[in-house]
């Protein structure tokens, strides 16, 4: 144990530093609360949160959710407790571990947008803003400024007037040319970006003839979509110079390290944490145990390594 | 900190047609799991099927040094396809207990359970749990035991051990009763005083939504066992949502099945 010691895992998103580049995926971690039984919170580098709105939200009907080769599609529809309940009541659980809260954020207007990074600004005990520009379960739900370059850099621009928390901003990967959004995000002002959010797909019960989803579509992660995150991220990689955090199927150290390897200073884990509460410690330590092997003492000296 | 557990089959056969009975030898650590608890249950190392399964805990047996625990499910999809083919000695990867179980009402005259096809499971292990509790002593149990058909019929050697009365129905009357188990249930309701009866059930959708309509409009108390697709079983993927009514406003808000329930007062979800 006291070799790991020597080993340093701690990277900077910004101004934001983490102790290890493994954090959480908005909507599979709850509020942190859920994990608690199963993990220990002060070890992850941080926690993004199920995705926040200026009201609470019902969320869509089930079924919402449908599993599919190697992966599952979900519809949930931004189902929260709104952003009032989550300062009120979740924050203060957070604020006792030593980890990074990122507070994933959304809205319908730019106005929601604003009010909801500007209370959570104000509330102690968050460090990070994450902008759900991406969702694509709800008609209205964020998708169209996503896909368009100039309403994504807007959304960017709104969040950064009204806060001085680091500003992530989540792409979608269901555009022609996410090069060119993460690229209008990044001149907007955004100190990071995280990709990839779900693929939207769709799944048929042959037996009813009806859809599986009562949404129709929804959001497919899991390992099914680690390549295309994978591509995505190296291509974005080499069209912009803020961090970049890399998401989508990652299940274990192996997947995580793909991604440092190819350039993203931090991961998140969604799906896996479904399957194994525990995922993510088991992640870390097996980054730890790759780190040890190869004799890499700093986490700096692999990220961005790749060779092309 | 609570972990998933590496279980050892001991056993997975068939007992009815594409029913299995599988039990489960797990570390002596495991909690006892509360009727109508379930787990989550995947086979260690495959990432195809990629989501465990959760299924309700059908018995459990406590030994000195191990404890086991029973499953029962039903062939219906890929997933199960699989479980049905694990072989004695397969390990798998169990979480739980989880969930809300049953809450066990006190001093009542009559507990009456109504199961219908694999529903039946968790109410097995309820009346095992039942029949050994001396404060329930004072009460009788009725065991509804539905299925399609005789070969169907699921736990009934089981339940025979237990001290209740049983009535079997099926849907074309080769064992018991014909008919669904609410309706056979139903031209016996007036033998039950609401206030000394407690009702418990668990079955497919359309069972219990029948149920729901039977008890509607009387004071029969009753709790509902539900199924839902999940994901993690924890409370944190909000895929198994079921809607519940809302007291205030008219617009339904949704419960998990998982972390809310599985267990519901059967007044507190909108059925169709």
């Amino acid at each position: 144990m006291s070799e790991t010691k020597s080993i340093n895992m701690s990277v900077k998103i910004g101004t934001l530093k983490l102790k290890n580049p493994i954090m959480t995926a908005s909507g599979t971690f709850g509020y942190g609360g859920e994990y608690v039984d199963y993990v220990d919170l002060n070890k992850l580098g941080a926690i993004v949160v199920k995705g926040l709105s200026l009201k609470p939200r019902v969320g869509n009907p089930p079924p919402r959710i449908m599993e599919t080769p190697s992966g599952m599609l979900n519809a949930v529809g931004l189902q929260n407790i709104g952003v009032h309940i989550f300062i009120e009541e979740k924050l203060p659980i957070l604020r006792k571990y030593d980890t990074n809260v990122i507070a994933n954020i959304y809205g319908e207007t730019y106005d929601e947008y604003k009010k909801v990074a500007q209370k959570l600004t104000s509330a102690k005990g968050v460090h990070a803003l994450e902008v759900n520009i991406s969702c694509p379960n709800v008609r209205k739900g964020g998708l169209s400024f996503g896909a368009d370059p100039k309403s994504a850099a807007a959304v960017t621009r709104k969040v950064k007037e009204v806060t001085d928390l680091p500003v992530i901003v989540k792409l979608t990967p269901n555009v022609t040319d996410i090069t060119a959004i993460a690229a209008a995000v990044e001149k907007a002002g955004a100190d990071a970006i995280s990709l990839i959010n779900t693929l939207t797909g769709m799944s048929v019960d042959i037996f009813t003839r009806r859809p599986h989803l009562k949404n129709v579509t929804g959001g497919l992660s899991g390992p099914a979509i680690k390549p295309v995150a994978l591509r995505m991220v190296w291509q974005v990689l080499q069209k912009i110079s803020i961090p970049v955090i890399g998401i989508g199927g990652i299940m274990n150290a192996e997947d995580a390290l793909e991604f440092l390897i190819l350039g993203a200073k931090a991961v998140q884990i969604g799906t896996a944490n479904f399957i194994n509460p525990q995922a993510t410690i088991e992640i870390i330590a097996g980054i730890e145990r790759y780190m040890e092997l190869n004799g890499i003492k700093n986490i700096s000296k692999l990220i961005g390594t790749f060779r092309s | 900190m609570k972990n998933v557990y590496i279980g050892e089959i001991l056993r997975n056969e068939e007992v009815a047609q594409d029913c299995f009975l599988m039990r489960v030898a797990l570390h002596v650590s495991f909690t006892d799991p509360h009727p109508g608890q379930f787990v989550m249950l995947r086979v260690s190392g495959l990432v195809e099927p990629l989501l465990s399964r959760p299924f309700s805990v059908c018995s459990f047996e406590r030994q000195n040094s191990s404890c086991s625990l029973d499953l029962f499910y039903r062939v219906i999809g890929r997933g199960t396809q699989i479980l049905a083919g694990l072989l004695k000695g397969t390990q798998v990867e169990i979480l739980g207990p989880l969930g809300r179980g049953f809450e066990v009402a006190e001093h009542k005259k009559n507990i009456v359970l109504l199961g219908g096809g694999m529903g039946v499971a968790p109410l097995m292990y309820f009346a095992m749990q039942l029949d050994k509790d001396t404060c329930s002593s004072s009460s009788a149990m009725y065991f509804y035991l539905g299925a399609q058909n005789a070969e169907a019929v699921i736990g009934l050697d089981q339940l025979k051990k237990f001290s209740c009365t049983i009535v079997t129905c099926t849907d074309d009357g080769s064992m018991g009763e014909k008919g669904l188990v609410t309706q056979i249930f139903l031209k016996d309701l007036k033998k039950f005083v609401p206030g000394e009866t407690m009702i418990y059930a668990c079955g497919p959708k359309p069972m219990l939504n029948a149920l729901a309509k039977i008890l509607q409009k009387t004071k029969y108390p009753c709790q509902v066992s539900l199924e839902e697709r999940m994901a993690c079983g924890i409370g944190a993927c909000l895929g198994c949502a079921v809607a519940v009514k809302r007291s205030k406003k008219s617009s339904s808000a949704y419960k998990r099945v998982c972390a809310d329930g599985p267990v519901f007062d059967i007044n507190e979800i909108v059925w169709k």
